[in-house]
């Protein structure tokens, strides 16, 4: 065994996130952790990189027993933690990046032999055709990705944590990704792959460990398992097969059109996008990360002031320059970034919970407290949100929970028009995913309009009325869910062909 | 001072540790000075540090907005301050009341520019402020013609103002009104809640929609109307006004908040912490006098206090 953690534990205030938890990696495996949110994972992952220090419990690497200080401490052992955030500098060059923050570069390095260092590592994770002197920010989102784990490979790290790596990444640039993984374990070096994409799992690992409620509950060969006792395992017995099941699908066509979106053109981004959103309908935007997908929405929510385009609300035109014109309208944007755009972190979760009906909450400008705390506990009930942690800053939460505030907070208003979801499930897992779900459905059945973006085709699948799939800016196909079939929209969203298509047309 | 953190992050040890020595050794300090220092445990003097603590914290409470509203400082606070007293003494020629309504009014609406400037074209505050705080000083130069300004002869309600009201000047009731006030606005209101908010994450309040120029423009209001009203105090004290009282009010003030342990990013703090702080730096100063060390000796002990409280709050900060 190359990682071996025994009896770890670690508590944050009265939450205990993780409890006595064991598990070992071995050398030249992948090791996939799966869990709920609140399982316990991202502790267990910032515990082995020293950014958390634990309350009780061992951790042995290569035999010899760790007390990590911090990451640099850890990485100087050889562990390293590739984020999802990516912790480039997108102005500086691959190389730069490479090397920037090194332990061991000396202060008068020699330029040529850190340069065949980088050049061998980026080789070896597929990236032959990359410059040294490109600056990162010209690179793809998957491309960048390799270029933070080549970063940790010159500093010879021998087990890396993925810690949900493909949550931004389109197909190919998975692909490659997958590759490169597979290249390090093939040397010998151990990957601890944390993800909510079970697919991945199955294809990439080795093994699972799956964490629930801060504990360990099983370990498996991956060819011992399948995937739904997998989510069995993650879910526990209560809801474990409900998430599967198949949900009735509202038909759109009542010609009760409530928004009415005319060429919105985001200049080098959105093309000429037309759409009618209907009461009651949920209108899934299906396309990769880049696609445009995402700035639709934002342009909806008033964030892309240079969005050109008509869009009317209940008959009534209106500018959507600024969010404050957007949300008088009543349509209501959810960012998908909910560290940097969504949620005020610091902020108590009650106060992030009602932030957007302040109004209402208050008499003359004066906050009604009861009021609020009811309104706040309401929404903490319907979203499944702990009423314990409504005074905890919404930073403190995992981020499915974040997730959960973050869409609570936009349930339940009065003059809602249209919710505009940007991503609402990103880096959720698959029990937290139906949840969150299930809270599109139930707004969407009070009759306001629901649409929502996403690069995964499940998630589209399972909630979308009316699948809409963009390609470039460009609206490709719009299909109603019954007649939507997985291969079709996949293709609609991914290939070439597709524009030419919807270009011809 | 520092009994109740709004809101519980899980902190550093370290940090925590750290401040709470820290607390600890200036409480102990305090405590050993009060107690051997001639002449510091005597009522006389406990209203002389109240007095002192006044000026500045009726502005530092103001400022204290901007702070939590994640701007900054204002740097133009000593020229409003000193502007203030000018305008004041010299509109008293129409009533103590136009003269007090003049003011504030001018007071609030200086802030309010500035606060738009702020908040709706995104300009850097401090930029702005030290731009406002030169017009100001231009302005006032231009109009007085470099002359003090003294009070209309035949005019003496304005005495009222500087006099002993049951045995405490009257700047320490206006100091101890306008912080109730302004710590009920912050904690009770919805705009003081948006404050809050604006102040933890700007990118999230332009996603949610909040009112982000009116409150910048409230911000900046009232730490300018709260100048304004110290200026006032200020100048019925001094009975004559110039621009030599700038002197090192905007410092000061900020000093009170940092010490008071608000964060500097915005966010956290609150109304209270700021004017213990500014309780907290009168003492020390007076202690100092009292034992004879020099102005000097003060403004160093001042800006090591200053420089260890926010090095430890922003450790504290720094949390996960």
């Amino acid at each position: 065994m190359v990682l071996e953690v025994e009896g770890l534990s670690k508590s944050f205030g009265p939450v205990r996130a993780v409890r006595s938890l064991s598990l070992d990696v071995r050398a030249g495996e992948v090791h996939a952790v799966c869990g709920h949110n609140g399982a316990g994972k991202s502790t267990l992952v910032k515990t082995l990189v020293g950014l958390v220090r634990p309350d009780e419990g061992v951790i042995r690497f290569e035999g010899e027993e760790l007390s990590l200080r911090n990451p640099q401490d850890a990485q100087s052992h050889g562990i390293a933690l590739v984020n999802q955030e990516l912790s480039l500098v997108p102005e500086l060059s691959v190389e730069d990046n490479v090397y920037l923050g090194g332990v061991d570069v000396p202060l008068l390095y020699r330029r040529r032999r850190l340069s065949e260092g980088a050049r061998e590592v980026l080789d070896q994770l597929g990236l032959r055709h990359v410059q040294l002197g490109t600056p990162v920010e010209t690179l793809s989102i998957g491309e960048r990705q390799l270029v933070e784990i080549a970063r940790l490979l010159v500093r010879d790290a021998r087990l890396l944590i993925l810690d949900e790596p493909t949550a931004t990444l389109s197909k190919p640039e998975i692909e490659r990704v997958f590759r490169a993984t597979r290249d390090l374990v093939a040397q010998g070096r151990s990957v601890i792959f944390v993800s909510h994409r079970l697919d991945e799992v199955f294809e990439l690992c080795d093994r699972v460990t799956v964490l629930r409620d801060g504990q360990r509950v099983a370990t498996h060969e991956i060819q011992e398992i399948d995937r739904r006792s997998l989510i069995e395992h993650m879910l526990g017995e209560m809801e474990g097969v409900k998430t599967m099941q198949e949900h009735e699908h509202a038909v759109p066509g009542a010609d009760d059109t409530i928004v009415r979106i005319e060429g919105l053109t985001v200049p080098g981004s959105v093309d000429g996008v037309s759409l009618a959103l209907e009461r009651g309908i949920i209108t899934g935007l299906a396309g990769q990360v880049g696609s445009g997908t995402s700035t639709i929405l934002r342009a909806l929510g008033g964030l892309v002031p240079s969005a050109t385009g008509t869009v009317e609300v209940q008959g009534k035109r209106v500018l959507l320059n600024t969010p404050r014109r957007a949300a008088a309208a009543g349509v209501l944007y959810v960012p998908n970034d909910r560290q940097r755009e969504g949620l005020f972190l610091g902020q108590a979760v009650e106060r992030n919970l009602t932030v957007s009906r302040l109004r209402r909450l208050s008499r003359l400008g004066v906050l009604l407290r009861r009021r609020i705390r009811r309104t706040a506990r309401e929404l903490a009930t319907m979203t499944g949100v702990s009423l314990e942690r409504l005074g905890s800053p919404a930073g403190s939460l995992s981020g499915g929970n974040q997730q959960k505030v973050l869409l609570g907070r936009a349930l339940q208003l009065e003059g809602t028009a249209l919710l505009a979801l940007d991503e609402p499930t990103r880096g959720v897992d698959v029990g937290g995913r139906a949840e969150i779900h299930n809270l599109v459905r139930e707004a969407a059945r009070t009759g306001t309009a629901v649409i929502f973006s996403s690069t995964e085709l499940d998630e589209v699948l399972d909630l979308a009325d009316v699948v809409v799939t963009i390609f470039h800016g460009r609206i490709v196909s719009v299909v109603p869910r019954a007649d939507a079939s997985a291969s079709a929209i996949l293709a609609d969203m991914t290939t070439t062909q597709a524009a030419s298509r919807s270009a011809a047309s | 001072m520092m009994a109740r953190v709004g809101i519980e992050r899980r902190p550093l040890r370290f940090a925590d540790a750290a401040l709470a020595a820290w607390i600890a050794i200036l409480a102990t300090v305090t405590v050993y000075g009060a107690a051997t220092t001639e002449g510091f445990l005597t009522v006389s003097n406990m209203k002389a540090i109240l007095t002192a603590a006044s000026f500045v914290g009726i502005i530092a409470v103001g400022l204290t907005v901007i702070v939590l509203s994640g701007n900054l400082f204002s740097l133009a606070l000593g020229q409003t301050a000193a502007i203030s007293a000018m305008v004041f003494l010299y509109s008293l020629r129409w009533g103590l009341v136009a003269a007090i309504l003049f003011t504030l009014v001018l007071g609030l609406a200086i802030g309010a520019v500035q606060g738009f400037a702020v908040g709706a074209w995104g300009a850097n505050p401090i930029i702005v402020t030290i731009g406002a705080a030169g017009l100001m000083e231009g302005m006032a130069v231009w109009l007085s013609h470099g002359q003090s300004i003294v009070p209309p002869v035949d005019e003496t309600s304005w005495e009222h103002l500087a006099n002993p009201v049951l045995g405490l000047p009257a700047p320490v009731y206006v100091f101890i009104a306008v912080t109730v006030v302004l710590a009920v606005v912050m904690a009770r209101t919805r705009f003081g809640r948006q404050i809050y908010l604006l102040g933890e994450n700007r990118t999230a309040a332009r996603a949610a929609a909040l009112p982000i120029t009116l409150l910048t423009v409230g911000a900046f209001g009232i730490a300018s109307l709260y100048t304004a009203g110290s200026g006032i105090l200020i100048g019925a004290t001094s009975a004559n006004a110039s621009l030599l009282l700038v002197g090192s009010y905007t410092y000061d003030a900020i000093a009170a908040a940092l010490v008071g342990g608000n964060a500097v990013t915005g966010g956290r703090g609150s109304i209270a912490r700021t004017a213990a702080g500014a309780i907290f730096i009168a003492t020390i100063s007076d202690m100092l006098l009292l034992r004879g060390y020099s102005t000097g000796a003060q403004i160093l002990v001042r800006g090591i206090i200053v420089v260890v409280v926010v090095v430890l709050t922003n450790l504290k900060e720094r949390t996960r």
